[in-house]
């Protein structure tokens, strides 16, 4: 399997960046302040590489996943350290930032629920700008692409990634993932958040192949 | 209180990679649903370890600590050049890995990775007692990640997971 030439990459970038944007006002509105979802660069790298995309590999992070379904198979994760994680919770119950200190149902709750803001969002605004090979489910036998319920983990980071990553790794000796970062008014650099977008080996294929057709919108 | 200099050297192993190591040093990595191999030759204080991504290199050559069927023997050649000797009847065995995190989760990606911690166990129990090599102990499975510490003085591995106490093998 071949991965994506430079190229490629650019035109998959712009098309994720439509999914930024989306998510981006989505979760301005969910959280009522603006938040801005700051695309990566789409690259292809060694698993050892990614496996520290999250930071130093023994970080605890709180994550919550979102797999994908439709055109498009692979998972979103949306990631972050504990003490951002937890702050999320505070601006969502309108209390100061440092309020919550434990994961706790209703926190666990509130990260999932954002994840699935942030994931349809972003899977919205990517299925209307994928090459019309993938997206549309009138002209594409598997269906929308549309995420899973998502799933709270509370986990070392390089094991998430690994987790995340195996899918690809069967097939490859070089791991493609897209890392978002947020960036969030008056919260200030506490909310340290990173959505990681992560196809899975057909995926990537699929892709590797529409955006050869050079069709992206 | 030791200087730094004679602080011992903990070495990362990264995912599909090996290292090995004597004392002062030690071994860490941080395992999911690949599988730590942890060779140790009790006599010289000799330790290896190796971070297995998959099962199977299929005749692969270019990244050999990625599958156990390269990793395990390469690990045990690099072990048998650093003690300038060989291995046979020395070595025992400690496992720890092979977690399924995603065993409910998505369709996609984790699908197939679903059943790879199983396949990595099954792959590197069989290499070792193909080699007559021991395995003394093994925390395997489950569903969440593991922080393996190794020190090749005593032989003792010690595992943590998310916010669990740390235990030893």
């Amino acid at each position: 399997m071949s991965l994506l030439s430079e190229v490629q990459r650019r035109m998959l970038r712009t098309i994720l960046g439509r999914g930024a944007e989306g998510a981006s006002q989505a979760l301005s509105r969910w959280l009522g302040q603006e938040v801005r979802l700051v695309l990566g660069e789409v690259e292809q790298v060694e698993l050892a590489a990614a496996a520290e995309a999250l930071g130093p590999p023994e970080t605890l992070v709180a994550a919550c996943l979102m797999g994908l379904t439709g055109p498009l198979g692979g998972s979103i994760l949306l990631c972050f350290e504990d003490r951002a994680g937890l702050a999320l919770v505070d601006i969502l119950l309108g209390q100061p930032v440092g309020t919550t200190t434990e994961w706790g149902e209703v926190e666990r709750s509130a990260a999932m629920e954002t994840t699935n803001i942030v994931g349809c969002a972003y899977l919205n605004a990517l299925a209307a700008h994928l090459p019309s090979s993938l997206g549309g489910s009138a002209a594409h036998p598997a269906g929308e692409l549309a995420p899973t319920p998502p799933r709270f983990f509370h986990e070392f980071a390089g094991s998430l990634l690994e987790f995340a990553m195996m899918d690809q790794a069967l097939e490859l000796g070089r791991v493609l993932l897209v890392k978002t970062t947020f960036e969030v008014g008056d919260a200030g650099p506490g909310l340290d958040w990173t959505l990681l977008f992560v196809p899975d080996a057909p995926s990537l294929a699929a892709l590797a192949s529409a955006l050869s057709d050079g069709d992206a919108t | 209180m030791p200087l730094e200099s004679e602080a011992p050297l903990v070495v990362s192993v990264a995912i599909g990679r090996w290292a090995v190591a004597s004392p002062p040093s030690r071994l860490r990595t941080l395992l999911g649903s690949c599988v730590g191999v942890v060779l140790h030759d009790r006599s010289a204080k000799w330790g290896g370890l190796a971070h297995v991504v998959l099962p199977d290199s299929r005749g692969a050559v270019d990244q050999p600590g990625k599958y156990a069927d390269t990793a395990i023997p390469g690990l045990i050649a690099e072990m048998e050049q650093v003690m300038r000797g060989k291995s046979a009847g020395r070595l025992v065995a400690k496992l720890a890995g092979g977690a399924s995190m995603f065993q409910t989760g998505p369709p996609g990606a984790a699908a197939a990775a679903r059943n790879i911690g199983r396949m990595n166990q099954e792959a590197v129990e069989a290499i070792l007692d193909a080699l007559r090599i021991p395995i003394l102990s093994r925390d395997l499975g489950g569903e969440g990640g593991r922080n393996l510490h190794f020190d090749p003085a005593t032989g003792r591995v010690q595992i943590r997971s998310p916010g669990g106490a740390e235990r030893e093998m």
